[in-house]
């Protein structure tokens, strides 16, 4: 590599074909890539572009990137950047010879013949284009009905929900009852803010207690569970595994089994009939920590390690170097929350009226009988919405947390 | 004797000085510790400790009022010899955690490998719609318009249309049914977050694992999800069982909702409404707190025999 030339650089990890891992850095310039050891400053791995095969598997958290890099003699590395993108985009730039994506299995064989060196009598052009080998036509007709069919069956009572919320009252009881309304109407959803506004504990206070909840909880959650999501995942200290198999055993005890007991400590704690009886064992949701923590432990330990070297102290690492880094599990966080607390009906531990909560209001709509099934349907609208849209717009950050969920054994 | 004493001090030895060295750890450690007891101080208190309480009040006679007193295994031998709607409580968890756990789990599985197959913009897509009931919380309540007694029922209208019944059926108040409509809405609610943490574990697969398979002879798509997909995903295969497990044993809104609290004949009795009847409504918390350690026992176990099983997957 001659010095002059445009050089670029970023610290990470190498990890093996037979697993060994090494901390270094990865130098690229337009002919090839070295990366060098931390300790040694020996280069570990070479390769110029040309004997490149592929470079896949790419993922980045935070700000760190890991690619798994495939040369022509099939040795592969997976190298983990802590500020991997630039460095990818650029050897991916400066890779003149990027292998065409096959566009037919009969390409891919002989992609793959070529790989082993050897010469395999299929013709190149199929019929079918294909993203996948191992993939028979009749198995993706298949699929792609039987999601349709399933898809539908689970779409249609929300639909059915959404469509009686708009119905006017003659269509609620017209034989046979239509899905969809055929003179919409918003007439509901006001019945639920107008006519119960006047009645002694107005709808909209319901919804103020339960938004009011959910923030409050949503919010200390967040913290306090990061926090200790945080040195669980990167610090070794006694106890600390332990804790964690015991949260991870917790999982599976739901708040009706524990209902009992909780509702005499909080009568013990005076708690009985606050808010508080809903936010606090909120903050401590085990399924918050668990994702929380197993997400973290993918944070590239360097970065910790440097900034104790700068000499920042705990918390200051927390709050401005990891917490930035884990935004997508923070959506996470926040949706499994909002959730739980958004659908609480909170019947047993709060008892004044004005206190309740919004499911609670559904639950006394509903026993008002058949003739309110137009407000039940509007209120369950409300209610319903919130944790799906925002399940909708953070779905691909939600989807990458979930990828570091599984509990290793 | 003389080995057995030296085996016993060098124990000893090794046991101080590995404590030593926790406790050294622990002091090196100390903002460890600092970050860690906000939660961990609310996690005991609204999570251990009632575990702890529950075990405890199950071997007395509490009813709020008086003191509890200790009456030994009572609680217990009350509840399966004497108890009858626990019978049926323990008959119906049991058929549903049966039915909607391992199937539930299973279909997750399969749903969220099929989605995987789709392209990216339509996966988007199903992922929301497969999700959307689970994630809905009370959305659930819409099927007792759907499954609703009379002939302004959805259900009830479109046999009657097609001519299979020829009077509306009472699908949520006839023990006959309720059962069957159960375990519908229970399925259909059971895409939850084990299936996200299975669609999100077929893109964390490494796709270069796939290629060196179809190298070494897997030929379609089955064999596939079995020798590659399958072994890389057991982390999130034993979260999600843990997750139906919760969600299989702790049936209890549901029924509350759609059939009645109480239901005709308890037929949609579940263990948790039991408990729920007995903590909330008759305030026998001492009885109510055994059913929730039985409760507790049998998760614990059917996780140990999930986890051993998923030990084998794949090998």
């Amino acid at each position: 590599m001659s010095e002059n030339s445009n050089r670029i650089r970023s610290t990470g990890t190498l990890q093996t074909i037979d697993g060994k891992k090494y901390r270094g850095y990865l130098e690229a310039d337009e002919e090839g890539a070295t990366f060098y050891s931390r300790k040694t400053a020996q280069p570990l791995a070479d390769w110029r572009y040309n004997r490149m095969h592929r470079v896949d598997n790419i993922r980045r958290g935070g700000t760190s990137t890991q690619m798994t890099v495939i040369l022509k003699d099939d040795n592969r590395y997976i190298i983990e950047l802590d500020h991997g993108l630039k460095l990818h985009t650029y050897i991916m730039d400066h890779w003149a010879d990027k292998p065409v994506i096959p566009r037919t299995r009969g390409e891919e064989l002989h992609r793959l013949a070529e790989l082993r060196g050897e010469k395999i009598q299929v013709p190149k052009k199929h019929l079918i284009t294909r993203r996948h080998p191992n993939r028979s036509i009749a198995g993706d007709i298949g699929i792609y009905l039987l999601l349709a069919l399933v898809g539908v069956m689970m779409i249609f009572p929300l639909v059915f929900l959404v469509g009686s919320s708009l119905k006017p009252l003659d269509e609620l009881f017209r034989f046979p009852p239509p899905v969809w309304p055929q003179h919409p109407t918003m007439d509901n959803f006001s019945d639920l803010f107008v006519t119960m506004g006047q009645s002694w504990v107005p709808f909209s206070r319901y919804l103020v207690n339960t938004v009011f909840i959910t923030l409050v909880g949503t919010f200390g959650h967040l913290v306090i569970a990061s926090m200790a999501a945080f040195v669980l995942a990167k610090y070794d200290f006694p106890g600390g595994k332990a804790f964690f198999a015991v949260v991870t055993t917790c999982l599976m005890f739901s708040g009706y089994v524990t209902g009992i007991p909780n509702y005499l400590i909080m009568s013990n704690l005076g708690m009985i009939d606050t808010y508080w009886a809903l936010i606090l064992p909120a903050f401590a949701a085990p399924i918050g920590l668990f994702l929380m923590k197993q997400f973290m432990e993918g944070l590239p330990t360097a970065l910790i390690e440097a900034a104790t070297i700068d000499g920042a102290g705990m918390f200051r690492i927390f709050w401005s170097i990891v917490m930035p880094n884990v935004k997508p599990a923070w959506l996470t966080m926040i949706i499994f929350s909002v959730q739980s607390l958004w659908n609480t009906s909170a019947a047993t531990v709060i008892y004044s009226e004005a206190k309740k909560t919004l499911v609670y209001a559904l639950q006394q709509i509903q026993a008002g009988g058949i003739a309110r099934t137009g407000q039940v349907a509007a209120a369950n609208v409300i209610i319903v919405a919130v944790p799906i849209l925002i399940f909708v717009f953070s779905q691909s950050r939600i989807l990458e947390t979930m990828a570091s969920s599984g509990i290793k054994d | 004797m003389q080995q057995t004493q030296s085996f016993a001090s060098r124990w000893a030895t090794m046991r101080r000085e590995k404590m030593i060295h926790g406790l050294a750890q622990a002091k090196r450690n100390k903002v460890c510790y600092l970050f860690l007891a906000p939660y961990a101080i609310l996690f005991f208190t609204f999570f251990i400790l009632p575990i702890a309480t529950s075990i405890i009040y199950s071997f007395t006679y509490y009813n709020i009022l008086e003191p509890p007193r200790f009456i030994g295994l009572q609680n217990y031998i009350n509840l399966i010899l004497q108890d009858e709607v626990f019978l049926t409580a323990i008959k119906n968890t049991f058929v549903i955690a049966v039915i909607t756990g391992p199937v539930g789990y299973i279909l997750s599985f399969l749903f969220a490998w099929f989605i995987n197959e789709l392209p990216k913009w339509l996966r988007a897509v199903a992922v929301v719609i497969f999700y959307a009931p689970s994630i809905a919380g009370a959305a659930f309540t819409v099927f007792s318009i759907i499954f609703r007694g009379d002939a302004y029922g959805w259900f009830n209208s479109i046999l009657m249309e097609f001519g299979i019944i020829e009077a509306p059926r009472l699908w949520l108040t006839d023990p006959n049914y309720m059962m069957t409509i159960l375990i519908i809405v229970i399925l259909w609610m059971s895409m939850g977050t084990g299936f996200l943490s299975f669609v999100a574990g077929f893109q964390g697969i490494d796709r270069s694992m796939y290629e060196s398979g179809y190298v070494d002879g897997v030929r379609n798509r089955w064999q596939e999800l079995y020798h590659i997909t399958l072994p890389s995903m057991k982390p999130m295969l034993l979260f999600g069982a843990v997750m139906s497990i919760t969600s299989a044993f702790n049936v209890c809104d549901v029924p509350r909702a759609l059939c009645g609290y109480p239901s005709t004949d308890y037929a949609a009795r579940t263990v948790v409404t039991h408990l729920f009847d007995y903590g909330f409504s008759r305030f026998e918390m001492g009885y109510a707190s055994a059913i929730a350690t039985l409760l507790f026992l049998v998760m614990i176990l059917c996780k140990k025999a999930i986890s051993a099983l998923l030990g084998r997957v794949g090998t």
